[in-house]
């Protein structure tokens, strides 16, 4: 930390903007074409009908909710690290926090692609807009589903508006070193930022403001996504659990993507001195604390199911570890509450291997949870005729690639066209003293 | 016509800058702006400044967008006209969760407009006087004079450890 400078701090983030070699185009070509792999596999699923999926009842929903709720999860801690670590003035959050916002933005641009998907024909998707027409048909807000619109739409509007505010400065920064077209082009998008005293006076209160409404907005809109489940009379969804459930894990996740994408950013960029093996261990020690809370809610699953002496809600616990989906169950477990708890060795968690390896791990995991939660429930509902197992088909497999490499592709993008660390936050706990390794 | 001088004072230190604020303060100098690559508490503190008035768009847009939504969902509910499991047509439980989310958005959208308008954004001008190195190291004090005044000016800046640059000469 002593060894950084306001200039050295400009210098090494401005560096990572310089032109790519070929090595970073033929990635980005390899992601694009993945990209289009999932569009035309969504092309050919809207031409022939969503037939083409393996949903069916009784399993209406498959991959196409279980990775919308995948990548809300994953948004959610952009804004854990952006708004609810900045009010709470934790300094190892600010070398993290600009590619965690971003990460959280492009995470909610494709979750909200798959209820398009999801919904066949996707023309119709202007029925779920609060719009005057001519069929005098109005949404109806009593139902979650409705819910979710409002506030995926309001957690995307959000979560752009916080990222893109939160950059202005950053952007002056690039303007003020940069040469021809890419001059210009800064010079519009930072609205002519000066640093003036008067822009930092209403900017940092601007900012707080917005810190202070995300927070509560990030808690609701898991919370919502939870309900499309949980008030649904459906064995192992209808819990008043899942509200608080869905928030740990969706933040358990998000933060081993951010390790996810940190550690090779750190070593491509070398982000070492910003990006120090500190900050990531104190997001290791976070999913510690989210992949206790997960475990927890997943043993509160089965003693209330136990408890309750509701047979259904019985049979689905023993199913789920037993069952059809047991590996999806047992991966689940492993994944995201006991390997997490290596962490707690400091030597796992200070070296990068271990720290890009679990948190893979914890990835696939979450992956595997929505899996067991939407399919193993829906599967296996009241009545054994109406039971019936569901497996993903090749179409299904080749969106949820596209959606992957589209995530991937747009912060390829990302990363070497705009500041991937805040310059102006790592330069304010410089100034302040403090230690931003936490 | 008197010609008027706008001088940058350009500090690496943040300490000197809050220093070249506090006396210049005292001096016949009228001082416009000061520009800093970080948002200071101090300078903050060595400009008195006023508490943004931001907070009041936040509220405003908040407001008013607890009752669009709970309104709208209202609205939408009542056309409808039917009763579905004997539950009331306009619910406020569900109808609070979308006052909530239309809180969130509005008070978000009223925080951005309160800032473009507060921070007068945006301003493509204020960069003709400006120098490029206040985003990155340095922290500018900017004042003017008359041009007898210059070398003085020019001279304070330098003696509290800063450089003196001469943004513009103009009529007033």
């Amino acid at each position: 930390m002593t060894e950084l400078t306001f200039a050295k701090i400009d210098q090494i983030v401005l560096d990572t903007l310089k032109p790519p070699d070929r090595s970073y185009w033929v990635t980005v070509g390899i992601l694009f074409l993945g990209v289009l792999t999932g569009a035309a596999c969504w092309i050919y699923q809207i031409l022939t009908g969503i037939g083409v999926a393996g949903m069916n009842i009784p399993v209406a929903w498959g991959t196409y909710l279980i990775n919308f709720v995948f990548w809300v999860g994953i948004a959610h801690s952009g804004t854990l690290i952006s708004a609810i670590l900045h009010l709470l003035r934790a300094g190892w959050r600010n070398p993290i926090a600009r590619a965690a916002e971003t990460m959280t933005v492009f995470a909610v641009c494709i979750a909200g692609l798959f209820p398009f998907i999801h919904l066949g024909r996707v023309w119709l998707v202007f029925y779920m807009l609060p719009v005057p027409n001519q069929r005098n048909l109005w949404q109806n807000f009593q139902s979650p589903l409705m819910f979710d619109v409002v506030a995926i739409s309001t957690y995307l509007t959000v979560s752009s508006l916080f990222w893109y505010t939160g950059m202005l400065p950053d952007l002056a920064v690039v303007r003020d070193r940069a040469t021809g077209l890419r001059k210009k082009i800064f010079t519009v998008i930072s609205l002519g930022w000066t640093g003036a005293h008067e822009q930092w006076r209403h900017y940092a209160r601007g900012y707080l403001f917005f810190a202070a409404l995300a927070t509560p907005l990030v808690i609701s809109v898991h919370s919502v996504v939870s309900w499309d489940f949980a008030l649904a009379v459906v064995p192992g969804w209808h819990t008043t659990i899942f509200a608080p459930y869905f928030v740990a894990g969706a933040i358990h996740s998000g933060l081993a993507m951010v390790l996810t994408l940190m550690i090779p950013l750190r070593k491509v960029f070398h982000y070492e001195k910003i990006i120090t093996t500190s900050v990531l261990e104190n997001v290791a020690k976070t999913i510690i604390f989210t992949g206790l809370i997960v475990g927890f809610a997943y043993a509160t699953e089965f003693f209330i199911a136990w408890y309750s002496h509701n047979p259904v809600e019985v049979a689905i616990f023993k199913y789920r570890p037993t069952g059809d989906y047991a590996i999806g169950f047992w991966i689940m477990v492993v994944c995201n509450t006991i390997i997490p708890l290596l962490f707690f060795i400091k030597h796992i968690r200070t070296t990068i291997f271990w720290l890009f390896g679990i948190s893979i791990c914890v990835n696939i995991g979450m992956w595997y949870e929505r899996f067991v939660i939407i399919i193993s429930s829906v599967s296996r509902e009241f009545i054994p005729h109406a039971w019936g197992l569901y497996s993903p088909t090749m179409i299904e497999f080749g969106i949820m690639l596209g959606a992957f490499c589209l995530f991937f592709f747009f912060f390829f993008l990302f990363v070497k066209h705009l500041p991937s660390v805040s310059m102006t936050e790592m330069k304010e706990i410089l100034d302040q003293g403090e230690d931003h390794a936490g | 016509m008197l010609a008027e001088y706008r001088v940058m004072g350009l500090f690496t230190d943040e300490n000197q800058a809050i220093s070249a604020i506090r006396d210049i303060k005292d001096s016949p100098w009228p001082m416009h702006r000061v520009h800093s690559p970080i948002p200071s508490h101090k300078i903050a503190d060595a400009l008195e400044l006023k508490k943004s008035k931001v907070g009041y768009f936040t509220l405003a847009g908040g407001i008013t967008g607890f009752f669009a939504g709970f309104l709208l969902a209202m609205f939408t509910a009542s056309q409808w006209h039917l009763i579905v499991s004997g539950k009331p047509v306009i619910s406020l439980v569900p109808f609070f969760i979308v006052g909530f989310e239309f809180t969130i958005l509005f008070a978000v959208f009223g925080n951005v407009v309160g800032l473009i308008h507060q921070m007068q954004l945006p301003e493509y001008k204020g960069l003709e006087q400006y120098d490029p190195r206040c985003s990155g190291d340095c922290f500018g004090v900017m004042a003017s004079c008359k041009a007898e005044e210059l070398e003085g000016l020019k001279h304070f800046f330098q003696s509290k450890g800063g450089e003196a640059k001469v943004i513009s000469n103009g009529l007033v």
